[in-house]
């Protein structure tokens, strides 16, 4: 378990602190939990695409009815949450944590607007009849997004365990740090697939 | 401020950004009829296995992780997408 060293706390690193090579980022059981993730989550996709084949005209109608634009916006906030999260890193590892906990603290913000602007996809949608039991394209629709859903719940939390640990601790634990970033990141992938499989494919 | 700016992170996210623009926007103009189009999903498919790609090797840092792990998170995307893409034109 490394731990940064006890640094400046002002200032702006100058440079990306890259961590060692042959260097697994974090707790290598977060590793294993987030590949069973990626696995379970893969079967969710390719069943998605088998069953979409079986009746493309019901998934591209449903597509029809999805919220492009928000999907989109979505994508690039969770996008920036993620660099923020890299830098804060990468601050941290430079031993300067009040550039680590700034970065942490826009993450966090930016992650937590991913809920709130889902909700505002979300609550129309399901006013105007396109709820979970309308057919199986909005089965699998509120089933993968509400299972990410919850990912980023529990993102947030462990976000908020990362900035509890760079705030309180004076030397951070540096494995703790990373642990935390690599479960967000992870949200972010399954986001990326999920965003083109949803709104973006033909 | 320059400094985060020129940082690779950086550059990767802005990358990321962009093409998550420019797939919408061929899922706008090409998919708006929302009628089956090969191209739209063969290029938004792609674009997003980079993206995954991109978010796995640089923002998780596994470029400078050990090879088992750079094979199993590469070899995830490439599964994946392999599979897409064939039970999508499987199913055509």
């Amino acid at each position: 378990m490394t731990e940064v060293a006890q640094g400046s706390t002002t200032g702006v690193d100058e440079s990306p602190q890259p961590a060692a090579r042959g260097h697994v980022p974090g707790d290598s059981s977060m590793w294993f939990f987030v590949i069973g993730d990626l696995l379970i989550f893969g079967v969710y996709f390719v069943g998605y695409m088998y069953f979409r084949g079986q009746n493309h005209e019901l998934f591209l109608a449903g597509q029809a009815q999805l919220n492009l634009d928000i999907g989109a916006v979505n994508t690039v906030v969770l996008l920036t949450s993620s660099l923020f999260v890299a830098l804060g890193v990468a601050a941290a590892r430079a031993g300067n944590r009040a550039d680590a906990l700034r970065r942490f603290w826009i993450a966090l913000a930016f992650g937590a607007a991913f809920p709130l602007l889902k909700m505002f996809e979300w609550i129309p949608e399901i006013s105007r009849g396109l709820t979970p039991g309308k057919d199986l394209f909005f089965m699998y629709y509120y089933v993968m997004t509400g299972m990410h859903l919850c990912h980023v719940a529990l993102g947030l939390v462990i976000l908020c365990f990362v900035i509890r640990n760079v705030k309180v601790s004076q030397v951070p634990k540096i494995s703790l740090v990373e642990t935390g970033a690599t479960y967000w990141h992870m949200v972010d992938v399954l986001w990326l697939v999920l965003f083109a499989l949803l709104y973006l494919m033909r | 401020m320059t400094s985060l700016i020129r940082n690779p992170l950086t550059i990767v996210w802005a990358l990321l950004t962009t093409v998550t623009i420019v797939s919408s926007l061929i899922a706008l103009d090409g998919g708006a009829s929302h009628q089956i189009n090969t191209t739209v999903t063969t290029v938004v498919l792609l674009i997003a296995a980079v993206k995954a790609f991109l978010v796995i090797w640089h923002f998780m840092e596994v470029r400078r992780a050990p090879v088992w792990l750079k094979l199993t998170t590469s070899g995830w995307v490439l599964a994946l997408f392999a599979l897409l893409l064939g039970f999508y034109f499987a199913s055509l």
